[in-house]
């Protein structure tokens, strides 16, 4: 081990004085040899990127800049399909919505990502098989998970209308009430999404040395403060990328609540993705369902970006 | 229980392919019309036994000296969008198919479909002709010929629960005033008498309320074929359904059922009464099935009466490597196909007349009445129009059409509002 250490802290040494002694215009041929070498060996991967991204991004630019329908092509119309989007209202209904699903979504979550991951980190037997349990959500696929929770709440004989019938609470229609809906397809994306938080938020738990802990136990610190003071901080940068991850994965998601309500009832919740694949897949107006793909996009960059810069401003560990 | 398929819209999934269409056009042409066999493609219209059945008649079919054999394949309902899209696009679509109810009318505005008025003209020569119900073959007829040969029907019937009915001692209704005493009768023992679903997915969010305006001489065109939304006999039909939504004859979870959802309302005896498709009770099977049973036309409040009817159809395609070869397989085709009828393997009503006159159909008294009741009287979406075409095309699984439905069923809305706001959509998407 220490061996291995000492050559690997010598070559560099060795590298730059064999360096000092060789002509500067070596070193620069020798450099700009290598640099082509380095593109030549990066160009397979670059063409490859372009031909994978690029081509349907340029493609999909050029379609959002035409009145095309599924099968014709159109004509060149400018930047008509934007203009058109922003100034439909059901299109900022559908911001205003993914809105605040996404804020409701991620931070439910978070929170219950965060409780779960805590609680397995205690000596709970069997915490093991509960692990893989509450895995289920996320690995299951969600058509499956969509039909099931369809079956839970659709009709007033589902079993949750029932179960809170039984206890005197009415049998509340979850996907036929505008407010009910966007309740219910907020827990399907919280019950979806809470595993991904909880693994994100164990493994940033796994890399807190216990010691610190210790140390604040001798201080005489609570468990709350503990919590404040010790593990948010510690998680901070974990918690920053997940909540960026779940964000992605939020907006861009489109088969929850296609499946389970159709972003209905009357539009109720009706993300701007639902509304993208209606303009293109259900009105035939290609165009613009790509208009607003596009500036969907490009809100995930800004906030990305934005959520990225903080993340580079938090301390690892 | 057997799940039958009736149709799907066309547009929906195609739009991927879309993307895709001048990349794989500028691939050349396809083995469509250089290969030597006649492509046909069908879809899963019943249990996995209807493709079976199919192929074995695609496979038994025996061309004549110098005319292609033909090759079956079967599309998912799934990706039947894709397939088609960028079939068509490259080259290598069928010679022959099946699919969506206004597949073949979006496919000859691309100039890709072969008319079949010389099928047609063979069909009257070999007698077949005079075999099809009246009026069916005339659905596929355009200003340019027919796009395609009728070969089932999905009409929307109505359909009673007798021992519902009988239980809250209501009499089958024959119009619009008995239907609201039925509904209120039926009201009474927790049942409703006006099954919808407004869901995702789920088409008889609209079908259901246009049955109703075509059913009393309105619906969504005039005899012209100009957009038609805001006359006097929809807003009257409408306004009808809303009676129903205010009376709590409609459930008011509906507006969020999907197809399963709604059939399983009338499984569990939730729903008494409604409008609904040609398959209903194979999909609700067990025992309450037998207590399904179709009633004759409801007359409108002007005495009107007639059915919402879409035709599903096979057509030809102009890249093929035998038009004559097409058309000979299609004729044997058509000849065959009773036998998913003799097998109870589709669901839909059937075009010919030797089927309807049949044991396998005249055994289900349910479809006697359909044949009998319904078909004459059935109007295609295209309704005062008459000639379906690409408008009737475009509207069919829109989303402005999904939110119509949903809208009768909000109790916040008008019957004029509601149709106000289809009708600037509808605009808007045929201008």
């Amino acid at each position: 081990m220490v061996g291995i250490s000492a050559s690997s802290n010598q070559a560099p040494n060795v590298a730059s004085q064999e360096t000092s002694k060789v002509p500067a215009r070596r070193v620069k041929t020798h450099a700009k040899a290598t640099r082509r070498t380095l593109t030549l060996l990066v160009l397979p991967s670059v063409a490859a990127l372009l031909l994978i991204n690029a081509y349907p991004l340029i493609y999909a630019t050029v379609q959002s800049l035409h009145s095309g329908t599924l099968i014709n092509a159109g004509k060149f119309v400018g930047l008509s399909n934007y203009s058109t989007v922003v100034r439909d209202p059901a299109f900022w209904h559908a911001v205003r919505f993914t809105v605040a699903f996404t804020l409701a979504t991620v931070l439910g979550s978070w929170v219950i990502g965060l409780g779960l991951a805590l609680a397995l980190r205690t000596d709970l037997p069997g915490r093991g098989i509960f692990k893989v349990l509450l895995l289920l959500p996320w690995v299951v696929p969600v058509v499956i998970s969509a039909t099931s929770w369809n079956s839970l709440l659709a009709t007033p004989q589902s079993t949750l209308p029932r179960l809170l019938g039984a206890v005197g609470l009415g049998h509340p229609l979850f996907l036929a009430d505008p407010t009910l809906a966007k309740i219910a397809v907020g827990a399907f994306e919280v019950w979806l999404n809470f595993p991904f938080m909880m693994l994100m938020i164990s493994a940033a738990l796994e890399s807190i040395d216990k010691t610190i802990y210790e140390a604040a136990t001798v201080d005489g610190a609570t468990g709350w403060q503990e919590f404040i003071h010790i593990t948010l901080p510690l998680i901070a940068r974990s918690t920053y990328i997940s909540w960026l991850l779940m964000t992605i994965f939020v907006v861009n998601d489109f088969t929850t609540i296609f499946l389970l309500t159709g972003g209905g009832p009357v539009n109720s919740t009706t993300t701007v993705g639902v509304l993208a694949y209606r303009a293109a897949f259900e009105n035939f107006q290609v165009g613009q369902g790509v208009a607003i793909a596009f500036l969907m996009s490009l809100s995930l960059i800004v906030i990305s970006t934005i959520l990225y810069r903080r993340i580079r401003k938090v301390p690892i560990g | 229980m057997t799940t039958t398929i009736s149709r799907r819209n066309f547009g929906g999934l195609a739009a991927l392919a879309a993307t895709g269409i001048p990349a794989l056009a500028a691939c050349g042409s396809g083995s469509g019309a250089g290969s030597k066999t006649i492509k046909f493609w069908d879809m899963p219209w019943g249990p996995p036994s209807y493709n079976v059945v199919a192929k074995k008649i695609a496979d038994s079919y025996a061309p004549t000296a110098g005319l292609p054999s033909v090759g079956y394949q079967v599309i998912q309902w799934s990706t039947f969008g894709q397939a088609f899209a960028s079939a068509v696009a490259s080259g290598t679509n069928p010679a022959v198919s099946t699919g969506g109810g206004f597949q073949a009318f979006q496919f000859a505005q691309q100039n890709a479909i072969a008319y079949a008025d010389n099928l047609i003209d063979a069909m009257k020569h070999d007698g077949i002709y005079d075999d099809f119900l009246p009026g069916t073959l005339d659905g596929m007829k355009t200003d340019n010929g027919y796009v395609a040969i009728p070969w089932q029907l999905d009409a929307h019937v109505w359909w009673y629960n007798k021992s519902l009915l009988a239980q809250a001692g209501a009499t089958v209704p024959t119009n619009w005033d008995e239907l609201l005493a039925a509904g209120k009768a039926l009201k009474k023992i927790g049942v409703y008498g006006f099954s919808t679903g407004a869901g995702s997915g789920n088409s008889l969010a609209y079908e259901t309320p246009m049955s109703m305006m075509v059913g009393n001489g309105g619906g969504l065109f005039d005899a012209g074929g100009s957009l038609d939304v805001l006359n006097a006999r929809n807003i009257e039909a409408i306004s009808f359904i809303k009676q129903l939504v205010g009376e709590g004859i409609i459930d008011p979870a509906s507006v969020s059922y999907t197809n399963v959802n709604q059939t399983a309302q009338w499984t569990s005896k939730r729903y008494g009464l409604g409008n609904e498709q040609v398959a209903l009770a194979d999909n609700v099977g067990t025992t309450v099935a037998k207590d399904l049973a179709v009633m004759k036309p409801l007359a409108g409040p002007h005495g009107d009466k007639a059915a919402l009817v879409v035709e599903n159809n096979i057509m030809m395609y102009k890249h093929t490597p035998s038009q004559k070869g097409s058309e000979a397989f299609l004729l044997d085709w058509i000849k065959n196909m009773h036998t998913f009828w003799d097998k109870g393997l589709v669901g839909g009503l059937p075009v010919l007349k030797s089927i309807a006159r049949s044991a396998a159909i005249q055994t289900r008294p349910n479809y006697v009445t359909m044949i009998n009741e319904y078909q004459p009287i059935g109007i295609s979406y295209a309704a005062s129009g008459k000639t379906v075409g690409t408008a009737q095309a475009k509207i069919d699984g829109n989303s402005a059409m999904y939110q119509f439905g949903q809208a009768i069923l909000s109790k916040s809305t008008t019957a004029k509002s509601t149709l106000t706001s289809l009708s600037n959509a509808l605009t808007a998407l045929l201008k």
